[in-house]
């Protein structure tokens, strides 16, 4: 009796189908402007000025660095007058900015803007 | 008592921070990152090879302590996040 009526209210009532245009034919979460697909895996590899400009940040923001010192090229130690364990924070930081897990013997190279840079720009999970 | 070497010294002082970075709670997280940063910079200028090494075994004896308080804080993790925690 309920399936009767159904199809019969169904069988009179017209959905009109709209086209606006090929927006509504592409899902949502394909961003055409930027042509990166949401599931690939190098979707959120980032820009390299992004990396610099965030790195430049972090080591700016130490307590003890003159931020008008430091420049992508700039050595903690030499340039900037850090000590070694001053070095490990900056590593640190620059960890848990880019959700890296950095190992030891990597973390014991950085020791300058540019090799962190380097090392975040090529790391596959920066982000 | 051998005195420690360099590299392992920032072994330490690495391994402190990465513990630290475990606990759950702001407050905690917080104070074993400065505590270590602190007695870090405390004891920079030991030069007696045996309160160097006496410092580096209280150390890795904090070390433990800082590992085993992370898991048992994180089974007691605080309900509400601290306010300094919530990103803006």
């Amino acid at each position: 009796m309920a399936s009767a009526l159904r199809s019969a209210i169904l069988g009179h009532v017209r959905v009109p189908v709209v086209t606006t245009g090929s927006k509504l034919l592409t899902p949502l979460w394909i961003n055409r402007s930027t042509s990166v697909r949401s599931m690939s895996s190098h979707d959120d590899h980032l820009e390299k000025t992004q990396v610099i400009d965030r790195i430049l940040d972090i080591v700016k923001s130490f307590p003890k660095v003159d931020p008008s010192q430091v420049t992508p090229e700039v050595h903690f130690q030499k340039d900037l007058g850090l000590d070694s364990l001053d070095n490990v924070e900056i590593v640190m930081a620059i960890e848990e900015e880019f959700k890296l897990e950095i190992p030891d013997k990597e973390a014991d190279k950085i020791d300058s803007c540019a090799l962190a840079i380097e090392y975040v720009y090529n790391h596959p999970l920066a982000s | 008592m051998a005195s420690p070497s360099r590299t392992e010294i920032i072994s330490l002082f690495r391994s402190l921070l990465r513990s630290a970075r475990q606990f759950p709670d702001y407050n905690i997280r917080e104070y074993t990152k400065r505590r270590t940063i602190d007695s870090f910079r405390h004891n920079k200028t030991l030069s007696d090879p045996s309160s160097i090494a006496a410092a580096f075994s209280d150390g890795k004896s904090q070390l433990q302590v800082a590992r085993r308080q992370a898991v048992v804080y994180s089974l007691y993790a605080p309900e509400i996040k601290s306010i300094m925690d919530v990103k803006h």
